[in-house]
């Protein structure tokens, strides 16, 4: 039997916005299986980086509840729900979001420097500059890379402490379509492997990747 | 912290000084080291106003221990062999004997009352630093008969503060009227002297030669001796060996004679104290806000930081240590300023008060503790900045510009 990883019963998200109150996403129920390949798609305004960011844990949501492994996780401290993200998560942003001031390299082992020693962390994160292609460019500072190049950075990073789950946020929008095939494959290859993988996107043709499509529509699922 | 994440601070901070923008880095610091120098500008210029207030008032008018007729006495008698026991003392570099005379000089139509000193030229040289100011003419020669030497105050002219009460710019070799307790003598004016310190520049000076001669009975008498002694901070010691040496003139220490310079210098420290609260003040708003401004420039790395699960104490502890490092670069380029060139313009270029020319003076252990408060402030005023970016709402500072 395939392990359930995320479980959501009944998520809302309602944002504040003075007088106007938006609901961003309504009554969402689903379950995350490990090894899937979930892409969420729906028009812009639909609600998928809202959702995204309940199941990323960088966001509460306003009503129900999310069971990562089995434990309820909206409830938790800021801190607790930062020590699953470092260890059970991997988030890869639609803007890339690196650190300026660190190389390919420090970016993507200083998730890893929470757990090992530099010398470890460095050898893993070498490992997987590989493994995306960027080995040449480890030295190079985020502003020295390519939109493409960035994103295979922040994937590397993703991956640094081997989350169960990886969620990608529109990874490739700010790309030209060459990078954005390449970052779909290194995607699909890390599904491959038995990496779960929740992905939000707008292009049609990344959905042959997907084991399950998610299709949101005005914050409800369809 | 755990083992491993002690080091996470430390290398965002040495990656954030090594690839960040040079120019907003420099700015940062020199705003800093702005910030640092006017924490220590001001306590050094009292520093200097306090020290040139003491060493004016031991050079031109007290020395560093001074002897009055014992109680009941106008005058100090025996003075030679008061004056023979002191030089037995060590420590000791001169000893000068005075005979203070509420006299009035007149020169044409102006006229005026002042002290009269008479003195002796070459023991006067070994206390006080009277001949070393001579502006016009020359100091008294030791049996000089007739000539007078003044103070800018008396002789007067027109940039002088008291030409009012002055002899309105009488000049070298001119006459002046001396009388005394119905003694009258006519002087030649021999030299003008100018301290910069007012008390002094209002004296004029005879010699006891002179003295002498109008009145024998001065002879081996004195109002006043004054020591010079080679540590001024062994004053006290040397006022308990002059106790032991048998001699019944009371003895104090310049402080003491100095009433009104000791209380002039202690208002000086209050003040020094109130401008250094409020130099405290204008440096934690000026780190605050530098600190802010470059803090909230930051707002959506730290927020990147947090987002892969980095802890905001983290985060936190590194941002402190950048500005430990960016205090103590501004500690060290306000430093470089300030002894590089704060102190050698105005030792150059001295502020000129009415107690004489005032430089920037400091001491090391001021310096220092000055130094400590200023990094220890640093850091705690930038605790608050930057908690407050590190609270801010995880995706509000993700997605901030």
């Amino acid at each position: 039997m395939v392990k359930i990883i995320i479980s959501i019963k009944n998520i809302s998200k309602t944002y504040d916005m003075g007088e106007v109150k938006v609901e961003a996403i309504k009554n969402i129920n689903f379950d995350i299986k490990q090894g899937e390949f979930i892409i969420i798609k729906g028009r812009s305004g639909s609600g998928k980086s809202t959702l995204l960011r309940q199941l990323g844990l960088l966001d509460k949501p306003t009503n129900g509840e999310i069971f990562l492994d089995k434990k309820e996780v909206t409830k938790l401290s800021s801190y607790q729900r930062s020590k699953l993200r470092l260890k059970k998560i991997g988030y890869v942003f639609q803007e890339f979001a690196l650190i300026e001031d660190l190389t390919a390299l420090d970016n993507v082992m200083l998730p890893a420097m929470m757990f090992c020693n530099r010398k470890q962390a460095k050898r893993k994160a070498r490992i997987l500059l590989k493994k995306v292609g960027l080995d040449h460019r480890e030295k190079n500072l985020p502003k020295q890379l390519s939109g493409g190049e960035k994103q295979r950075v922040a994937i590397a990073r993703a991956l640094i402490n081997s989350p169960e789950l990886i969620f990608a946020d529109e990874p490739t929008a700010n790309l030209d379509t060459i990078s954005a095939k390449g970052i779909v494959n290194i995607f699909d290859n890390l599904n491959k492997e038995g990496h779960t993988i929740v992905m939000v996107t707008h292009e049609p043709e990344d959905e042959i990747y997907a084991n399950r499509l998610i299709t949101l529509k005005d914050g409800k699922k369809l | 912290m755990k083992r491993f994440e002690t080091r996470i601070p430390l290398i965002l901070t040495w990656k954030h000084l090594r690839h960040g923008n040079k120019w907003t880095l420099a700015l940062i610091i020199f705003l800093m080291a702005v910030a640092f120098i006017n924490f220590i500008f001001i306590s050094s210029l009292f520093n200097g106003i306090e020290e040139s207030t003491n060493n004016q008032t031991i050079n031109t008018a007290t020395g560093n221990i001074m002897l009055f007729p014992e109680q009941g006495q106008e005058v100090i008698d025996n003075v030679d062999e008061i004056i023979t026991k002191i030089s037995q003392l060590e420590n000791i570099i001169g000893i000068s004997d005075q005979i203070i005379l509420p006299a009035t000089l007149e020169h044409e139509n102006y006229a005026g009352s002042w002290q009269l000193l008479a003195v002796a030229p070459e023991k006067e040289k070994q206390v006080f630093n009277i001949h070393e100011n001579i502006i016009s003419g020359e100091y008294l020669k030791q049996d000089d008969l007739d000539g007078i030497l003044l103070g800018i105050q008396i002789a007067g002219g027109e940039d002088v503060e008291m030409n009012a009460f002055s002899l309105h710019g009488i000049e070298v070799g001119e006459k002046i009227n001396m009388t005394y307790n119905g003694f009258e003598k006519e002087y030649i004016l021999r030299g003008i002297f100018q301290t910069k310190y007012i008390n002094a520049d209002q004296r004029a000076y005879i010699t006891q030669a002179s003295l002498n001669s109008l009145s024998p009975a001065f002879a081996d008498k004195a109002t006043t001796i004054s020591l010079k002694i080679f540590n001024s901070s062994n004053e006290q010691d040397m006022i308990e060996e002059l106790k032991n040496l048998d001699i019944n003139e009371t003895i104090y220490s310049w402080e003491e004679v100095a009433g009104l310079m000791k209380s002039l210098t202690k208002s000086f420290t209050s003040i020094n104290i109130l401008l250094s609260f409020v130099a405290i003040l204008i440096a934690i708003f000026t780190i605050f806000i530098v600190i802010y401004v470059d803090v909230s420039s930051k707002r959506q790395q730290i927020g990147i930081l947090r987002a892969i699960g980095i802890r905001p104490y983290i985060i936190v502890s590194g941002y402190l240590i950048q500005t430990a490092i960016y205090s103590l670069a501004g500690v060290l380029l306000g430093l470089a300023i300030f002894y590089g060139i704060l102190t050698p313009y105005f030792n150059a270029f001295p502020f000129e008060l009415p107690i004489g020319d005032v430089v920037l003076i400091t001491n090391a252990p001021e310096m220092i503790g000055r130094t400590e408060t200023f990094i220890w402030i640093s850091i705690i005023t930038s605790l608050f900045p930057v908690l407050a970016v590190t609270r801010t709402k995880l995706l509000k500072a993700i997605w901030s510009k």
